[in-house]
This record gives structure tokens, sequence and C-alpha cells, in this order.
């Protein structure tokens, strides 16, 4: 979202999402997922270290619930054209293929905005954390953009 | 075991470009790899229905994994990345090439080695810039340091 936008507009009906915990879950990085995920990365599929990316991957995967519902907890869904707005991984420790991850989860915010050209969008943030055996592994943070087409 | 990281790195070090043609045939493996409903990275009659370019819309996870991937190779290993911010400025369709490219901002010694921290985009080639960011990247870690 590159254009000028006014001032943020608070969202009362949905602030109370802020906090809520995602059910959570594990997620193994089993050597499919692994080949598969560089294969669709065109990189490497042999590397036998994971791809970063299956960081923010596991988290959401292992969060213990489907995008669907996600998008339910903020009265939306697939088809209103959610986007990605901004994603932060920091890696405490690198990935192991073959590791099963503890995942836990959090919404952290969320905040109405209107665009000149976007119109009216929610941003909603949230964040997912990897464990395994107890150690930090890897936190995730990522934004969606609701476009809310007929808002004021 | 990462292969040793990149020599002679200082501030104003570009990473070499990594330019790919983003392929749908992968955005639908993707697309069932995170259980993701959203029609509009398969479904080109989604796509037309809702007014867009019928051509799937890359997801945001291949567009931030095309960048780690020039990023990893360039600092020795996937291993290497410690902190990766990026902000989706604009779409990928299927068939655009991509370019992810990167520049040295700063250099730090920290307990886990020598960290470069770098600014970091991925470009449509001859269209916008997708991404833009920072990623931190371990390039010389502390065993390895003590070996030289």
């Amino acid at each position: 979202m590159s254009e000028p936008v006014v001032e943020p507009v608070p969202l009362p009906e949905h602030q109370a999402q802020v906090g809520r915990e995602f059910p959570g879950g594990t997620y193994a990085l089993a050597p499919w997922r692994t080949w598969l995920v560089a294969d669709t990365l065109l990189d490497d599929p042999w590397d036998e270290v994971p791809h970063p990316v299956l960081a923010w991957m596991a988290g959401v995967s292992g969060m213990g619930m489907t995008w669907d519902e996600l998008f339910a907890w903020f009265d939306a869904s697939a088809t209103d054209g959610p986007m990605f707005g901004e994603h932060h991984t920091t890696l405490h420790r690198p990935l192991r293929t073959g590791a099963t991850y503890d995942v836990s989860g959090r919404i952290v915010s969320v905040v109405r905005k209107v665009g000149r050209r976007a119109g009216t969008f929610d941003i909603v943030g949230y964040e997912l954390d990897l464990h395994l055996e107890g150690a930090h592994v890897a936190r995730c943070y990522n934004s969606i953009v609701f476009p809310r087409r007929g808002a004021a | 075991m990462s292969a040793r990281g990149p020599e002679g790195v200082e501030v104003g070090t570009l990473v070499p470009p990594l330019e790919l043609t983003v392929d749908p045939e992968k955005m639908k493996v993707m697309a069932a790899l995170l259980s993701d409903p959203t029609p509009i990275h398969f479904d080109t009659r989604a796509l037309a229905e809702l007014g867009l370019d019928t051509r799937p819309i890359n997801q945001g996870p291949l567009n931030m994994g095309y960048l780690q991937t020039a990023l990893t190779r360039w600092a020795g290993g996937r291993d290497r990345l410690l902190g990766f911010r990026v902000r989706f400025a604009g779409n990928v369709l299927a068939g655009d090439v991509v370019r992810a490219h990167g520049v040295v901002t700063a250099l730090h010694e920290t307990d886990r080695g020598r960290v470069a921290t770098c600014d970091v985009a991925l470009d449509v080639v001859g269209g916008a810039t997708a991404l833009t960011g920072t990623a931190d990247l371990l390039i010389r870690p502390v065993d390895e340091s003590e070996e030289s």
C-alpha cells in the first residue's frame, strides 16, 4: 500500500481481538515439505537446510486455525481479497529439517486507514512464535490488509 | 554446513542480483502447502470476476522467499538469515520477471559473529517495486572468525 493515507481511524468493533491468542499447535519440517517449498521458490530442493521462508510458513500452518477462520475474526473472507502488508522475521536459531516446532501466536494490532485511491481498509497485525524443545527459534510478525469496500 | 561467507564486505557492497520468472504452477503448489483458499493465486475465472488482470497474483511468501534466496546465497547459506523486514508495495503476476537485490548499509560484530545489515528490494523487471525492506545476515560466524 504505497499511496498516502490520512490519519488512522480507531476500529472499536475489532479492537477486542487484540491480544487474542491463536489455538496454537505444532508443525513438522518434514523433508517432503522443505523440498517442495524450495522447489516452489525455484531454489535448490536438495539443500539440507530449510529455506528461511519456512519460519513464517511453519507459524501460519501450526497456528491451529484456518485462514478462513482467521479472516472471520475480522468479518472478512478470502473473496474480499486480503493482502499482505508487512512482514518481519527474527531467527534466533537456524531451522532444522525433520524438527517439529511448537507454534503459538496472537493478534497484536488492528487499525483502520483510509487511502485516497484504495478507500477504506483495515490492517491486522499478528505474531507467531516457534519453539523447539523449549528454546525460542523464531518470531514472525505479519500484517494483513483487509479491503473494506463500502465502509465509511 | 554452510559455505564460507562473502569476503571483503563493506558498506556499499552489492548483493548479487537474482532474476527469476514467476511460474503460476508453483503458486498452485504453494496454495496447497499453505491451505490458502484465496482464489487470486490460482483461479483465472475468479480474477476476471474481480475485474483484475487474469494472470494469477503471486503469494507474498513466494516474493519474500525469492529475496531471501538471493540474500542467503550471497551470505553463505540458508542458516545465515537472522532478521528480515519487508513491506509489500505491489503485486507480482504470473509470467513476471522479478529481480531480487540488496546493498550493505552497516556491519556489526555480535556474539554470533559478523552481521551485515542490508537494504533489500524485489522489483518487477520493467515494472514496479514489489517489496522493500532490510535484512540482517550472518556473514562470518564466530567459529569461522576464529579459524581465520
